[in-house]
């Protein structure tokens, strides 16, 4: 069994990888963002980024998060209503700077970790490059 | 006592405007703190509001230098989405355009790294060196930085000629082999400003998922030339070069063996392009029709990975979402962890060690 085929189970869910755009994806109803990111960790994976993409009709944004197993790309969609979910920043160091990012582009909150200003704004309010705040 | 130095966000000793907040005592650097964001140009959401022609000169230009891995990218995710395959003669024309712009981006940076070590006579000989790759970019696609040369299913230009740029690229070779690489690999002047300077260690570049240059030289051998070949690569023979060290000189060794290496894929390239069209067939701007899908695409750029995710729904004339990570946007936060400890007076040096593209970070 190769690493790849490990991950489901070791994530404790059922699903399997499906092939699709270049990325191997493991979509799952309950999976947990912190589970997947200590997983990656134990895997030795690479963090590469987190996509959002605003979803159409109020159906919030979805979050791509992306790390590399040994040249293969892993792709772990969530689908955030509320915009908030848990940080993997003092899972994952790497994910700090797209954290910051998706807050400011899109004001999700990543919750259990402080922020500092990423990119240039005005003042101090988040999202100020695209969304106001609350907007 | 602790004091703040403010360096940037223009500054002599950066390339590009971002702000360094470095907190020292004496001359020693105790902690900093990053600032980027000044040439934040909303590119990412710009691109839901172009076709798929205008979406390609648009992203050519996230930067400057390696202009031409973002269109590669770009289009290889558009035609994942599509379904086309360039052909072979394209796939090699890629890979010559993709070598060629690493030659420019390593010698441009060799130049810039002896001007902040005070080699000035290295400066003047590396640019030099860089216009006659630029010679050889303007020779194959009539620019010398957007070249243009990326569309769906393939290339914009032929290489009529392979065996004069084989010229071109020789001449080069023997030029960075025979002064520039010596130089800068023995050289004391060059040693005594880089070794031992801004040490990232392999933990540590694992920590920060750092790529490229700056990953190979902290004994990580990753590149996705390798890992996960696209275009023609995996016909090609090359060696990744890795160092373990993780200072500033390992970071200068990795590129100056990179420079060999590119070198001897680009007379591969040249010496084996096969004939045929440079496009695929039914990839006419008048046939494409985007299909709902989303797909990635990753290139080993000059500083290491690019990520290009694509998504466009049916019928529609724009993507519905094009998301980029360059590799300074991985390699840029390693930096606090290589100035801390570090002489006031090298972190110029340190934070170009990484061959930093602030263009291609704030997007």
């Amino acid at each position: 069994m190769t690493m790849l085929e490990t991950i489901p189970g070791s994530l404790g869910v059922t699903e399997t990888w499906v092939e699709k755009g270049r990325a191997h994806w493991l979509a799952c109803e309950g999976l947990n963002v912190r589970d997947v990111a200590k997983t990656m960790a134990a895997c030795h994976a690479r963090f590469i980024t987190i996509t959002a993409t605003e979803l159409p009709d109020d159906e919030g944004i979805r979050l791509e998060y992306h790390w590399d197993l040994e040249g293969q790309l892993l792709g772990f969609p969530f689908q955030v209503s509320n915009k908030q979910i848990e940080s993997i920043y003092d899972l994952c160091e790497a994910a700090d700077w797209i954290e910051r990012e998706i807050h400011e582009y899109y004001t999700v909150y990543f919750l259990g970790r402080e922020y500092q200003p990423l990119f240039l704004r005005q003042g101090d309010k988040p999202g100020v490059n695209l969304r106001e705040e609350d907007e | 006592m602790s004091y703040k130095i403010p360096m940037g966000p223009y500054h002599p000793g950066l390339e590009e405007p971002y702000k360094l907040d470095l907190i020292c005592e004496d001359e020693t650097v105790i902690d900093a703190k990053l600032h980027v964001g000044f040439n934040f140009r909303g590119i990412e959401h710009l691109a839901e509001t172009r076709n798929h022609v205008q979406v390609i000169a648009l992203m050519e230009r996230v930067c400057g230098i390696c202009s031409n891995v973002h269109t590669l990218s770009l289009c290889r995710a558009m035609e994942e989405i599509l379904g086309i395959e360039p052909p072979p003669r394209a796939q090699y024309i890629r890979v010559i355009m993709a070598e060629l712009e690493r030659l420019h981006s390593h010698v441009l940076w060799a130049g810039i790294a002896g001007k902040l070590m005070g080699f000035k006579t290295m400066f003047m000989r590396c640019f030099a060196l860089r216009e006659k790759v630029m010679d050889v970019l303007e020779a194959i696609s009539g620019n010398r930085v957007n070249y243009s040369m990326n569309r769906i299913g393939g290339v914009n230009r032929d290489i009529a000629d392979p065996s004069t740029v084989l010229a071109m690229i020789e001449a080069l070779e023997r030029e960075m082999v025979n002064t520039v690489i010596p130089v800068f690999t023995t050289s004391t002047t060059a040693l005594s400003r880089c070794a031992g300077i801004g040490v990232l260690t392999q933990e540590r570049a694992i920590s920060f998922g750092v790529v490229g240059p700056t990953a190979r030289a902290s004994g990580l051998p990753q590149d996705i030339r390798r890992a996960a070949p696209y275009a023609a690569y995996s016909e090609l023979e090359f060696d990744v070069p890795v160092e373990t060290a993780g200072d500033v000189r390992a970071r200068l060794f990795v590129r100056a063996r990179e420079i060999v290496q590119s070198c001897r894929v680009l007379r591969q390239a040249l010496t084996k392009l096969p004939s045929g069209p440079l496009h695929a067939e039914g990839s006419d701007e008048s046939d494409i029709a985007f299909p709902t899908g989303m797909a990635t695409s990753r290139v080993e750029a000059p500083r290491g990975e690019v990520m290009y995710s694509v998504s466009w729904e049916e019928d529609s004339d724009n993507p519905s979402r094009v998301h980029v990570r360059t590799p300074t946007y991985a390699n840029m936060p390693a930096i606090r962890a290589m100035v801390i400890g570090a002489q006031l007076a090298d972190t110029p040096l340190i934070q170009a060690s990484i061959d930093p593209c602030y263009s291609c970070t704030d997007r």
